[in-house]
């Protein structure tokens, strides 16, 4: 049977890229290798997560996602599908003289001075994450070689960030490659409130809020407006997307290549079953190293483009743990993410822990509560390596377990007690379900020399790769991780203007 | 007494922009606080028949530019290049390097076969950057908000030079601004003493770990160096880095420039908005309708000028520069030249810079302890006995070592005194005296430097030895405060001349030629830089 496109991998991107293929006519067939869509969003398998728990429920990855971005939203009419506009999702900053909570531009629990230094400094940086926002719906412009649309598109950017103002701009230009410590310790001093915000602008990556760089992140995430969401919601309405425009979904079907024909041109894919599907347009969700290296192949590569899949920076350090709990903590209202970063040096402590590749002294963390029928509270705990001394044990998993549980017990006093039951997702066994290199959530790491029109890594920045009609379209490219949808959105794009202009 | 220009400071930058306004035809004064001239690039004999370099210790940045405008050569200044040093690992290993390929290549193929070709491959990347940035020095940076013909057309050159490295060397040049030193070594090498070899030159003088991102823009900065047209390479001025700013004020006072040592400042007069002249502390005025400070920005403003006279966001942005002093240094008189256990007798690359390391991770580690407040237990050091080449510096037979100690914190918890300040140093020497047994009983005499000792002496704010930190935030366009980053300040007429401007820190001469430049540009002259310009 054969298709106009096929995407590989049905994590929220691939999704996304179907469901835009699909609107635009296409008959499009998602592939997917485990047995539910949506990746890091979907459904756990049951005691998919190791550790004291046994065989509990399974820890979902992205327990409490941002919202897709409104380009996406909008372009694809998720509110059709039973999609809301997302909840503003309050911070509850754990300090040890007291809690910090944040709500979009608003600190309470702060002295008034720093409420007000909090209001101006997420004020001005929703203002220089402007011209950003600019850059994150569209390909990114070529490093050279412009062509006219690209030019006039650059040329407007350009306008929108004069349009800043001079204070202002000067400030992004100043402040965009610079550590968010020093944003931090300037606007805001030392305390729960900047903890939280450098546990936000570091959170999966491989960076101390003291690497620079680290701002851009930050404003990243401003830029996008992020909100709160349910992941099964998120999921549904994107499968009816795809759905509703004659996009079908296969599970469990694995790809091992990608067919090329003799004329360099993608031509399917065939699966480890050894089925065949052939398609002219093939777009991969997966990370761009097992795109490149796995599925096409190094002999359709040259060097330089495998050298550059290979040394891509993809080191995940976020680990996923999930608690069950005997009682709902009464200090943790639901909805509220709580996070445990006192100050700036906790985050750059547990950094320094794993650069190394030991374990966190004291991990930094956030937690939501899962509604459901036996209480859970979801904790992504950061700077976890990938393998502590080589290969994780029963031990640094237990040790790891005992000292998160203990970081929150501080924050919510009683907690250790409730536990009944701990599952855990080391960066490990991310990479080992979710065949993600390194672990790594958002694909390769959110740092300046890979991103925009370096993401992954400049010669396949524009989605496209070196073989015809072969697309990139998941986190590892522009404008890369969280869930924003808008790798799989841009990618959609710039395949059907690459087959109109083919036409 | 009445001057065209007065220039507060006569280290290398004060000296520069001096000789460029003097031959310029302007009369010219130089006030310093110390009883000699050179900054941190000086020559001092603090015990009987040593010559220290007791801050700078080894040239190569210096544009050759300068060099030659102010015929420097002519004045005695003499650079060697020492063209070799080695790293010695705790198991006693070595990595000895050389600036003759061939027996680099040895050497690389002696270690790990697959570095020597990894070498190669990224000497190529490093000079590339050289080739892309070196154009940049003498250049005043232009700023990216304003639509001024000549701020356009700056800018315009360098999204040119930009854009004709080609698609691939564009993808590279970004990639490396913002890097670590750790994961762009890692693309081209795999031993681990190697990469911790040239990793130093990524972290020196620095508040960065070799892990953190930026850091391969240090190395270029401490790479873009040359010794007679060899780029990259180091040397020794021959009497020590005193011999630089010798030939400098010899050159000044040649083209008509006065010189007053012990002549320290109490403020910049400043009379509606434009300055009029200085007031030393010791009660003399001098007029003059340009200043130009050699100070570092924090010093010049916050502690010469009155607020007043300042706006209230370039005052911010004056605090906000960071200082962050990391380095110390020791310089040590030594009896005898030490017996390294793993080198050869007499071979030959002890006569560069010596470290004593096994892998990156220890220099990251001794960045941890700065990052805490404490100087490293186990620091990197920069190892060199100029004697060795230069024996005008030690009475016959015997060294001087100069040891450059990275990381030491400004302020360790309790302040410097003399019981931790030699604790420091024996920290240091026990680490020399590790793969030197012997090496303490040499010593003669010692100068253990903190950066606080710097700050105090030199007058480098927190003893950081390139007036600010080389972060991105710091560079360009944004140093030392965004929208003041062409040697101009908000007062009339006051100017700023040293490393706190672009293109930064380094005996590099840059930022004094380029503030000359603008100075004159205002007074309606031209710099005579010969071919150069």
């Amino acid at each position: 049977m054969s298709w106009d496109a096929i995407v590989v991998g049905a994590g929220h991107n691939g999704l996304v890229a179907a469901a835009r293929l699909g609107q635009a006519g296409r008959r499009v067939l998602l592939l997917e290798a485990l047995e539910g869509p949506g990746g890091l969003l979907g459904a756990p398998a049951a005691g998919q997560g190791a550790g004291s728990g046994g065989t509990g429920p399974g820890v979902r990855i992205a327990a409490q996602p941002t919202w897709l971005n409104p380009i996406v939203t909008m372009g694809l009419g998720l509110d059709r599908y039973g999609l809301g506009p997302g909840v503003a999702q309050p911070t509850r900053a754990w300090g040890p003289d007291g809690p910090v909570t944040l709500t979009a531009g608003s600190a309470l629990g702060v002295a008034p001075e720093t409420a007000a230094a909090y209001a101006a400094l997420h004020a001005r940086l929703r203002r220089l994450a402007g011209p950003l926002a600019r850059f994150m719906g569209r390909t990114p412009p070529p490093l050279n070689g412009a062509g006219a649309g690209d030019l006039l598109a650059l040329a407007l950017d350009g306008l929108a960030l004069r349009r800043l103002g001079r204070a202002d701009m000067r400030e992004l230009l100043r402040i965009l490659l610079s550590n968010v410590w020093d944003l931090l310790e300037d606007s805001l001093g030392d305390g729960p409130l900047a903890g939280a915000l450098a546990f936000d602008a570091t959170l999966g990556g491989a960076m101390g809020p003291r690497s620079p760089g680290t701002v851009l992140p930050l404003l990243y995430r401003l830029a996008g407006a992020p909100r709160g969401a349910d992941p099964e919601i998120l999921i549904g309405a994107l499968l009816k997307a795809v759905a509703a425009t004659g996009g079908v979904l296969r599970c469990g079907a694995p790809v091992a290549r990608i067919l090329v024909g003799d004329n360099d041109r993608a031509e399917g894919v065939q699966l480890e079953s050894g089925e065949e599907f052939r398609a002219p347009l093939v777009l991969s969700n997966l990370h761009p190293r097992r795109t490149l290296t796995g599925l096409l192949g190094v002999a359709h590569l040259d060097a330089e483009d495998v050298r550059r899949a290979r040394l891509m920076a993809t080191r995940g350090m976020a680990a996923r743990i999930d608690l069950r709990l005997a009682t709902l903590p009464e200090a943790l209202p639901a909805g509220t993410r709580l996070v445990v970063a006192p100050r700036l040096g906790a985050v750059e402590a547990a950094f320094d822990g794993a650069k190394y590749g030991g374990l966190p002294e004291r991990p930094v963390l956030e937690a939501v509560l899962v509604p459901g029928a036996v209480p859970r509270l979801a904790v992504t705990a950061t700077f976890v390596p990938h393998a502590p001394a080589g290969s994780w044990t029963g031990k640094s998993r237990g040790t790891l377990e005992t000292r998160v549980v203990a970081a929150l017990d501080e924050a919510l006093p009683g907690l250790r007690s409730e536990v009944t039951g701990i599952e855990t997702m080391t960066p490990d066994d991310i990479e080992a379900r979710y065949g993600l290199p390194g672990g790594h959530w958002h694909h390769g790491e959110f740092r300046t020399d890979q991103m925009l029109m370096l993401r992954p890594f400049a010669r396949v920045a524009r989605y496209r790769l070196p073989v015809a009609g072969l697309y990139l379209c998941g986190a590892g490219s522009h404008p890369g991780g969280d869930i924003t949808g808008l790798p799989g959105w841009n990618a959609a794009g710039q395949a059907l203007k690459d087959e109109g202009k083919r036409r | 007494m009445s001057y065209d220009a007065i220039v507060v400071g006569a280290g290398h930058n004060g000296l520069t922009t001096a000789c460029f306004l003097a031959r310029a035809g302007l009369k010219v004064l130089v006030v310093e606080r110390n009883d000699h001239v050179g900054g941190a690039a000086v020559s001092r004999e603090l015990t009987p028949g040593w010559t220290y370099s007791n801050c700078s210790y080894v040239c190569s940045l210096l544009r050759p530019e300068i060099i030659r405008a102010l015929e420097l050569p002519k004045y005695g200044l003499q650079v060697i290049p020492y063209e070799s040093g080695a790293t010695f690992d705790s198991r006693g290993g070595y990595f000895s390097y050389s600036s003759d390929h061939d027996a680099l290549r040895r050497e690389l193929m002696r270690l790990d076969p697959r570095d020597a070709d990894g070498y190669d491959r990224f000497s190529r990347a490093v000079m590339k950057q050289c080739r892309f940035i070196k154009p940049l020095l003498l250049r005043t940076a232009p700023d990216p908000t304003s639509l001024k013909p000549r701020d356009l057309s700056e800018l315009l050159f360098i999204l040119r030079r930009f854009n004709d490295l080609g698609a691939a060397d564009m993808a590279e040049t970004l990639r490396f601004w913002t890097m670590s030193i750790a994961e762009f070594l890692d693309e081209y090498l795999r031993s681990d003493i190697v990469k911790a070899h040239i990793a130093g030159s990524g972290i020196i003088g620095t508040g960065l770990g070799p892990y953190s991102p930026g850091t391969a823009y240090v190395l270029l900065h401490h790479y873009m160096g040359e010794v007679d047209g060899a780029i990259g390479a180091w040397g020794f001025a021959r009497g020590g880095m005193g011999a630089i700013t010798q030939a400098m004020a010899a050159s000044l006072v040649a083209s008509g420039g006065e010189i007053r040592t012990g002549a320290g400042l109490d403020r910049f007069l400043v009379k509606d908005g434009r300055v009029t002249g200085v007031a030393l502390a010791n009660g003399d005025e001098f007029h003059a309708r340009t200043v130009v400070s050699g100070m570092d920005v924090r010093r010049t403003f916050l502690d010469h000028a009155e607020a007043r006279d300042l706006p209230e966001d370039f005052l911010k942005g004056v605090r906000r520069f960071r200082f962050r002093g990391s380095s110390g240094k020791l310089n040590i008189a030594l009896d005898a030249m030490p017996r390294f256990t793993a080198a050869p007798e007499g071979a030959g690359f002890l006569r560069g810079d010596l470290h004593f390391l096994d892998d990156m991770a220890e220099i990251e580690r001794a960045y941890d302890d700065w990052k805490a407040g404490r100087w490293s237990a186990r620091p990197y050091l920069d190892f060199l006995i100029p004697t060795q080449i230069d024996p005008t510096m030690a009475p016959p037979g015997k060294h001087y070592a100069t040891v450059f100690v990275q990381y030491a914190p400004y302020a360790p918890e309790g302040g410097w005194n003399d019981a931790r300040r030699e604790d420091f140093a024996r920290t240091v020497i026990d680490r020399v005296e590790e793969h030197a047994p012997g090496f303490a009983d040499l010593i003669v005499h010692k100068e253990v430097r903190t950066p606080a000792d710097i700050e105090r002496e030199v007058g480098l704010s927190e003893g950081n030895i390139f007036q600010g930190e080389l972060t991105f935030d710091q560079l360009l366009f944004n140093r030392p405060v965004p929208g003041w980053a062409q040697y101009r300040s908000p007062i009339r007429g006051l100017y700023m001349c040293a490393s706190s401007t672009h293109p930064g820190g380094g005996v590099m001469g840059a930022p004094g030629a380029n503030a000359a430049r603008e100075i004159l540009r205002d007074l309606g002259r031209r710099i005579d830089m010969g071919a150069a310009a």
